[in-house]
């Protein structure tokens, strides 16, 4: 059995943000994360970060892990890669899986969960064609391992990941077929859009995939037009010549650890789906456990850093930091995510973050 | 150069690849095969999220290897849906 004061699950942004604030409160943190190494979905995103300059807009998602994962909280920091956590206890217990045999138990006062979210699917005929990818996939074998995912892809999505990820194949020399966007306007960023227009890609609003074909993997998709019902039009189905399908159709929480916990989830759309019902320090009512970052709703990195600073500095008050400093952070962080979900691109997060604190829970 | 074996077939990835990146750089899509009517899955994810990747290593079932480093020697196999005998 490992005995830590304060065990962080998920080192994307939001563990690591969290880990180095409660270690430079004076807490001991045991952070845990399944991955080769740190950094979560920030480690495939080498394009420069969109958000505000205090939380490392203009610097490159690669880079971010690097700057919070200090040097001078290194002795408090204990941080255990290739180790996924497989099971929690209602007696505190959170069992750990290091490779594939070494299997320990933790015992930890207090745990924050940053598991982060997976791509959410889309139904089609063919959607499990090897060749179907999740935007963060086909990301991770370009920009991590420098792999090429196919030959011409088709895109579903025009959100900002949507539209990076194929702003990114094409810099990567992949064609990019079209996007197709079901709904009437384009999600992403228009700046980055027009780059992709300029590019000779044509972005497809009001139109969805239809079905991908193939007999061992993707070797064409169908796409077709949709009306103001989001029906398809009859007659526009257009089969075109693709390898790759890629997916980018919004995230969703990972919260099966939360689950096993018995912590109450409510149904939150804006949120991308099963949340963990919390306080606004981000405490669970398990008593013990704290959540950040996207498993707690999904939205941006900068979000899921001061959100992991936020649950770090609330766990570290409770086990004994000084209260006077833990509560400065606290209500920094308060005020932070504030202006981060502040004007009108705010406007889903802050309305599903509404959802939470009052009405009925439908788990 | 890392070497590892397919299916019985010699091939090579890079120091620092996941399993499934050596694999995919080598031109293999199909990583499993779905339980009722073994239809062909591959890589979807990316984060040990979604099972699609799931393959036996170096005798061991239902290994992530999307998230798995990849090893000199490693033997990487298809396995049934299922994930083959238990061993317990
Ligand atoms: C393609 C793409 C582009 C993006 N671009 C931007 C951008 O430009 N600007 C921006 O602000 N945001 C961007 N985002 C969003 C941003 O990446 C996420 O909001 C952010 O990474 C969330 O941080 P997190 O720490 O909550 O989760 P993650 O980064 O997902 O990290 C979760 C971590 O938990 C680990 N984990 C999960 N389960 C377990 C377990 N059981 N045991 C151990 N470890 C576990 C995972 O390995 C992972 O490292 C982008 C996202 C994507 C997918
Ligand atoms: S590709 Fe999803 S778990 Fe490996």
């Amino acid at each position: 059995m490992v005995n830590t004061d304060l065990l962080v699950v998920g080192g994307g942004p939001a563990g690591l943000a969290a880990a180095d604030t409660a270690a430079s409160l004076g807490i001991d943190v045991l952070l845990v994360d399944e991955g080769r190494a740190v950094g979560g979905q920030l480690v495939k995103q080498t394009h420069k970060f969109f958000g505000s300059g205090e939380h490392y807009a203009g610097v490159r998602g690669i880079d971010i892990p690097k700057l919070l994962n200090r040097e001078e909280n290194s002795q408090r920091v204990r941080i255990l890669t290739d180790t996924t956590v497989v099971g929690c206890y209602e007696d505190g217990v959170v069992s750990a899986l290091t490779g594939e045999d070494n299997y320990f138990k933790i015992k930890a006062k207090r745990a924050i969960f940053a598991t982060g979210a997976t791509e959410k699917f889309l139904s089609f005929p063919g959607n499990d064609l090897p060749g179907v990818y999740g935007a963060g996939a086909v990301q991770t074998l370009m920009n991590q391992f420098g792999v090429i995912p196919g030959k011409r892809v088709l895109m579903v999505g025009a959100g900002n990941i949507g539209i990076i990820v194929s702003y990114q194949l094409l810099q990567a020399g992949v064609p990019v077929a079209a996007v197709v966007e079901a709904a009437p306007t384009i999600g992403g960023y228009l700046v980055h859009a027009s780059k992709l227009a300029r590019a000779g890609v044509p972005i497809l609003t009001r139109h969805t995939i239809l079905e991908a074909r193939g007999k061992d993997a993707v070797e064409s998709a169908v796409i077709a037009q949709l009306d103001d019902n989001w029906q398809v039009v009859p007659g526009t189905e257009e089969e075109v010549d693709v390898d790759v399908v890629c997916l980018a159709v919004g995230l969703s929480p990972v919260v099966d650890l939360l689950r096993q916990l018995g912590c109450e989830m409510k149904y939150v759309p804006e949120l991308g789906g099963h949340v963990p019902i919390r306080d606004k320090n981000l405490k669970t009512a398990t008593g013990w456990i704290y959540v950040a970052g996207d498993v707690a709703g999904v939205e941006e990195a900068s979000a899921a850093m001061v959100e992991g600073r936020l649950a770090g500095a609330a766990a570290a008050a409770e086990l004994g930091a000084d209260k006077q400093e833990a509560d400065t952070v606290i209500s920094r962080c308060l005020a932070s995510l504030d202006a981060l979900r502040g004007g009108p691109v705010g406007e889903k997060i802050r309305s599903g973050i509404a959802k939470l604190e009052g009405g009925a829970v439908n788990a | 150069m890392v070497r590892f074996k397919f299916e019985g077939r010699e091939l090579e990835g890079r120091e620092g690849d996941t399993i499934a990146a050596a694999l995919h750089a080598n031109g293999i899509k199909v990583l499993s095969h779905s339980r009722r009517h073994h239809r062909p899955r591959g890589f979807f994810c990316a984060i040990g999220q979604c099972s699609s990747c799931l393959m036996e290593v170096n005798g061991e079932p239902n290994v992530r290897v999307c998230i798995v480093p990849l090893e000199e020697g490693m033997d990487v196999k298809l396995q049934p849906a299922t994930g083959g005998e238990l061993k317990w």
